[in-house]
């Protein structure tokens, strides 16, 4: 996982956290299905690399989606784009500590 | 971005109807149970409880299990719905069924209203399995649950084509077997072939997704597809010639591929990252553990001697609700709230304050219908046994109650709104 590093893609990262899976009730950030934020300010291009927990999730086109508007809606001079990943494999060791406290 | 699951969704339209017309006739076949409970203390073969069990086995589960089914295969394979007007035609198809075989039952009245309900419960079964058979072709993917599902269909059209067979052979008599031995292969292939292994193909995809459990080891799956497919046809044919040796060795190869998918569950259970289970969860693996009790009691009742049929009538019951009912119900809790939610606040993120979709029933109430129901079918397979009427009226009190919860949840999520 790339920790997040200039200032604009640190704030998406904490942009992102208010999107929750709404079957798991735990935001995306905590759940590790970010994998990456890359923010090209040339190309006023951001690209958020996320994966699920499994594929075929009922859930996972919403959750895309919350995440590609709460992103426009911050940076609506910026295009944004989601890529849905699946390597690496999401697994359980991705959760952070909170996650894993939330899911009990 | 990728296309993905729930855009591939079918209108909620043509769900909706399934879980609220389900809803509606348990609770209906339930009070008539609590009415006439002698339906469930003579021998299996009367009017009434041939009534009650059409009503449930097609008015509720296979409603319910159709609705979902057209939400989920979707979601399984990937792909959109093969067609939304199927679904209708075999919704409305599957009502008008349930309905006319039902009545004639209860009036023991095998003529044309019997004939015409099983003709139209086999065609709404048949665009089903059309629907089915198209979606899947349009996904190339190959898996195990779609393996399940598809033959599970499959399945199903033979239960019907059977029971249209029963329901001419009534008014005219062509076949040389008793009615009692083709019942049981009409039953069997319906209970076993569709229900059981339909619910081990969804199940085997989607209570890993709900748990949240990795890494599994799918070789129970691929025990229980041939063990259960070839011990029920075992069974079945076996019945169909009254070879008692054939029905005992089809039974136990059949309830091992039931016990390796248990297994296969357990270990998902044991995996899983989620630990704490919802409302709806709960009420489903409490279903599994009392799916044990019907495949303890078929068993008792092939090796004991001088049974009463009452232990045939609680076997049949506790499969119809212990197992199957409390699943349907618990699932419900797990696909119904999602279909509205996605209606009533799919893109709607930073724009209204968005609940979660457990938040559109009351967990606490279904915590309450799930301890309620499982007490109520207990105790009712207990004095079905017994075969006292005062106890299985009084164990049926206790499902209705959890039934009218249950109904109150299931209008509370469809009414549901988006107030801002």
């Amino acid at each position: 996982m790339d920790t997040p590093g200039s200032t604009n893609e640190d704030k998406i990262y904490q942009l992102l956290k208010g999107v929750i899976d709404p079957e798991l009730m735990v935001n995306i950030i905590d759940l590790g299905l970010v994998y990456e934020i890359l923010c090209d300010e040339e190309k006023k291009l951001i690209t958020v690399s996320m994966t699920l927990t499994s594929p075929g999730c009922p859930m996972g086109d919403v959750i895309q989606e919350d995440a590609l508007q709460l992103v426009k809606k911050n940076y609506d001079h910026y295009e944004v784009k989601i890529n849905l990943v699946w390597e690496p494999a999401w697994s359980p060791d991705f959760m952070s500590e909170e996650a894993k406290k939330q899911l009990g | 971005m990728q296309e993905a699951a729930s855009h591939n969704a079918p209108d909620h339209r043509i769900i909706v109807p399934h879980f609220v017309i389900g809803g509606l006739v348990i609770l209906l076949t339930t009070v008539l149970l609590f009415l006439h409970p002698d339906a469930l203390t003579g021998h299996f073969f009367n009017g009434k409880l041939l009534s009650l069990t059409h009503l449930a086995a097609l008015g509720w589960v296979t409603m319910v299990i159709f609705g979902a089914l057209c939400q989920l295969i979707p979601v399984i394979l990937e792909t959109p719905l093969y067609s939304e007007k199927f679904a209708l035609i075999s919704l409305l198809l599957l009502t008008t069924g349930a309905v006319l075989l039902s009545l004639s039952f209860w009036q023991f009245n095998f003529g044309i209203l019997l004939v015409t309900g099983g003709l139209c419960t086999l065609l709404s079964t048949a665009f089903l399995v059309a629907n089915l058979v198209g979606t899947s072709l349009k996904s190339p993917k190959k898996t195990l649950e779609k393996k399940f599902i598809i033959t599970a269909s499959l399945w199903l059209l033979f239960t019907c084509f059977a029971g249209l067979t029963l329901a001419i052979n009534f008014t005219t008599p062509f076949l040389s077997q008793s009615h009692l031995d083709l019942l049981k292969i009409h039953a069997h292939a319906g209970l076993v072939g569709w229900f059981v292994q339909l619910i081990i193909g969804v199940g085997s995809k989607l209570l890993p997704m709900f748990m949240i459990s990795h890494e599994l080891k799918t070789t129970p799956l691929k025990i229980a597809y041939p063990a259960i497919n070839m011990g029920l046809i075992l069974a079945l044919v076996s019945e169909f010639f009254a070879f008692k040796m054939g029905i005992l060795t089809g039974v136990i190869i059949t309830a091992a591929g039931i016990l390796s998918f248990i297994f296969y569950l357990i270990q998902a259970y044991k995996k899983r990252v989620r630990k704490k289970l919802d409302a709806g969860m709960k009420q489903s693996a409490l279903a599994f553990f009392a799916l044990l009790i019907p495949v303890s009691l078929i068993l008792l009742i092939f090796f004991g001697e001088n049974l009463h049929t009452g232990f045939v009538t609680a076997y049949g019951f506790l499969v119809i609700t212990g197992f199957i009912s409390s699943l349907i119900m618990g699932q419900t809790f797990k696909t119904l709230p999602f279909i509205i939610w996605l209606k009533e606040y799919r893109g709607k993120m930073g724009k209204t304050k968005i609940p979660l979709p457990k938040d559109l029933y009351s967990e606490k109430s279904v915590n309450l219908q799930t301890w309620l129901f499982t007490t109520g079918f207990m105790v009712v397979a207990a004095a079905v046994i017994l075969q006292n009427l005062t106890v299985i009226q009084f164990g049926t009190g206790l499902m209705i109650v959890a039934l009218l919860i249950y109904n109150v949840n299931v209008f509370k999520i469809v009414f549901h709104k988006n107030k801002s």
